[in-house]
């Protein structure tokens, strides 16, 4: 593919490939000839792509070139003790202290001090900071790292790859079950303006079956500049569940990218929780590679004051016999901006593909606004897709009716957002991990839950 | 007492309810009827607060207090009740926890405790038993799926939950089977006192023979055509609205 040429670079563009060249040498794997040429592969890219704007289609709604006008320097991190107070205030008492094995990674850091990396080691999981990984990779992640279901022509990526500094490399063994989930906790640091580039490699080998919560949180770092990615190959009969609960600081830059690919009879169950951050990217790469396989992605995502956050899914059916199902839920107070872009690709040959999308927005301002815009692309014919979408207010019929059982009208509101976001958070089949997000729901709300 | 004085109720700018009086005195079940569009249940919406309906004149006081003046909700807190005409299905709200909302936060406003869990448990178990109400139902959501009499059923639940002063009953008897309605009208009759005051709206005579009205009146065009025992509604039945027609206007 020929890829467009920048003909000039805005002062962040810019930025961006100074920040790569001073911090070269020092990146993790720097005299590694496998890592090093990834990252050089990977800055050439974003050198020609530069940053996404809204004439690029996967960025229509969220031009991320005029808003990024600033680039942080890379984060440091300093090994500072994190306590279980500010774990629970970062993430919210209820996620924090979720039944699982925990990993906690800080300003990049995988924090051994906080993970419970003996645990796993004995459930069947490898597990091991990234930055370490890459300063000498293991096989398995020379044939991972940057290869599950790769993208040339997304910058945010190509920008991951060049300057990621930490995050883990997880190994879930063949016909590995775990019994709780694996909760991954990234957090920020403290102080001034910094960027954070973290990347997870996982990989669930052939009929395993695991939960990866992915929690991120701010013990308060100031405008952060977060760009998190997560590359997740599932094998043949394996199971997996990736939740995501988002809630950096109002003022941070949260940018992620899942790129999952799954084997044959697979199973993927995703869930995406936002409520934090400025801006928010979530993409999620996901394609088919083997038959029989099915994947849901679904989410809800809450926003006042000013936020925006841009949900923007790829599912690729490369193979027959595959079914994908999306459902997301947004409630949007004052100026806040959802946008959910969800396309579906049939490949020719990818028959009895089933991928239905649905996203729904609850419009509690009249200066909210929701942007929605589903794409199929198919070439087989023994297919069955669908998308739909919607927006509204509150339904006053419906607040009424609470009203007149005695219900104060605030708290008949929250009852009826509470449902909305209900609708999506029954995809979450973990009781905790769900009555954990419906807390951190009404948490938002400001109310107590019933 | 429920005192209606020369009601005026407009709905999108057009005059529903033209100079309606009633008064309807604690410890008495009083029937309304009426032909289709003549403002029933608008006259209940009003009573409940509904705020599309602009009230233009006249007053309405429940036991000397002010109705048109209090919040839907705060209506609910001094005692009034309106079991719907068409019960509202609201995804994603469990009928058990809307119950407990509902229950609890009457109490709270009232200045009573809250329901325990199990105490609240028992409370519902007990009152959806003597409505023949199938636990499961409650822990669907909110009337989704449910039966057209199944709904109405709910609404006679709320009400034995809530125990209202003022039960405005609008055509709770429309779409239940004989054995429906015997079954509502024998929980609408359990609950009546000498405290509680009763309006019920329906078109039909028959269940006036299981609810029977200290008195009937009968509406048409927006106010208060006739009023008078429960022969009324016999006769209504013989001759239906023609009297009416226009007469009121
Ligand atoms: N929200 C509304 N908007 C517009 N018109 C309305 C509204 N509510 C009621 N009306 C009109 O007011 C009139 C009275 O309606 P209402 O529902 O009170 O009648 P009713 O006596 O209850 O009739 P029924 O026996 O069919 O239930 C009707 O002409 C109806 O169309
Ligand atoms: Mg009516």
């Amino acid at each position: 593919m020929d890829l467009p040429v920048q003909q000039f670079r805005t002062k962040a563009e810019q930025a961006y490939l100074d920040l790569f060249e001073t911090a070269e040498d020092a990146l993790p794997g720097a005299r590694d000839p496998f890592v090093s040429g990834l990252r050089a592969k990977a800055i050439g890219a974003y050198g020609r792509l530069g940053l996404p704007h809204r004439r690029v289609e996967a960025w229509k709604y969220t031009d991320l070139r005029a808003r990024l006008t600033e680039v942080n320097p890379l984060v440091k991190a300093d090994g500072a003790a994190v306590s279980e107070a500010e774990l629970g205030q970062a993430l919210g008492a209820e996620i924090a202290s979720l039944p699982a094995y925990r990993l906690v990674v800080v300003e990049g850091d995988l924090r051994a001090d906080l993970s419970d990396l003996a645990g796993l080691k004995s459930a069947g999981v490898e597990a091991v900071s990234l930055a370490r990984a890459l300063e000498k990779p293991p096989v398995w992640l020379k044939r991972t790292l940057a290869q599950v279901n790769p993208r040339a022509d997304d910058a945010v990526l190509a920008l991951n790859a060049a300057l990621m500094t930490g995050g883990i490399a997880l190994r879930i063994g063949e016909g590995v079950i775990l019994d709780k989930p694996v909760h991954l906790i990234q957090l920020d640091g403290v102080g001034d303006p910094a960027s954070i580039f973290t990347r997870n490699v996982v990989v669930a080998e052939t009929g395993s079956a695991a939960t990866l919560v992915e929690s991120f949180g701010s013990l308060g770092l100031r405008l952060l500049q977060r760009n998190a990615a997560t590359e997740l190959r599932i094998g043949a009969k394996a199971a997996v569940k990736h939740v995501k609960v988002q809630r950096d600081r109002d003022d941070a830059f949260h940018l992620s990218t899942w790129l999952v690919e799954l084997g044959a009879d697979a199973r993927y169950d995703a869930f995406q929780f936002s409520t934090g951050a400025s801006l928010t990217r979530n993409q999620v790469y996901l394609c088919f590679a083997g038959e029989g396989s099915a994947a849901d992605i679904s989410g809800a995502f809450l926003l006042r004051a000013r936020q925006h956050c841009d949900t923007t899914l790829l599912v690729e059916h490369r193979v027959p016999r595959c079914t994908s199902r999306e459902l997301f839920k947004g409630v949007l107070d004052g100026e806040a901006r959802g946008v959910f872009q969800g396309k579906i690709i049939v490949s020719p040959g990818a028959q009895k593909t089933d991928g239905k999308q649905m996203a729904g927005a609850l419009l509690l301002s009249e200066t909210a606004e929701f942007d929605s815009k589903p794409e199929l692309e198919i070439f087989a014919d023994d297919v069955v897709c669908g998308h739909g979408s919607t927006s509204g207010q509150i339904d006053e019929e419906l607040l009424f009716y609470l009203e007149a059982r005695g219900i104060p009208e605030s708290q008949a509101r929250a009852l009826l957002i509470q449902a909305f976001v209900g609708e999506a958070l029954e995809k979450v089949e973990d009781e905790a991990l769900r009555e954990a997000l419906g807390h951190a729901s009404a948490d938002w709300l400001g109310v107590r839950v019933e | 007492m429920l005192e209606i004085k020369n009601l005026h109720v407009n709905v999108d700018g057009r005059e529903i309810l033209n100079g309606l009086d009633l008064t309807l005195p604690q410890g008495e079940v009083h029937a309304i009827m009426g032909p289709n569009g003549s403002g029933k249940s608008t006259l209940a919406y009003v009573l409940a607060g509904k705020r599309e309906y602009e009230v233009t004149a006249g007053s309405v006081t429940w036991k000397g207090e002010d109705l048109l003046a209090m919040e839907p909700s705060e209506r609910a807190v001094a005692g009034v009740f309106l079991a719907f005409q068409y019960p509202i299905e609201i995804p994603g709200v469990a009928t058990m926890t809307f119950l407990r909302t509902a229950v609890n936060a009457l109490r709270k406003a009232r200045g009573e405790a809250e329901l325990s869990t199990p105490d609240f448990l028992r409370f519902v178990r007990e009152k959806a038993q003597a409505l023949k109400i199938e636990p499961e139902m409650l822990k669907r959501p909110l009337n989704v799926g449910f039966s057209g009499g199944e709904k109405k059923r709910n609404e006679i639940l709320q009400m034995a939950l809530l125990e209202p002063s003022l039960c405005v009953l609008d055509e709770t008897d429309s779409g239940l089977d004989i054995d429906a309605m015997r079954i509502v009208a024998e929980g609408v009759n359990a609950l009546r006192s000498p405290e509680r005051a009763m309006l019920v709206i329906t078109h039909y005579q028959r269940l006036l023979n299981y609810i029977v009205p200290d008195r009937v009146h009968v509406l048409s065009d927006g106010r208060v055509a006739r009023s008078g025992g429960p022969e009324v509604a016999l006769e209504l039945e013989e001759s239906g609205y023609t009297e009416f027609d226009g007469k009121a206007a």
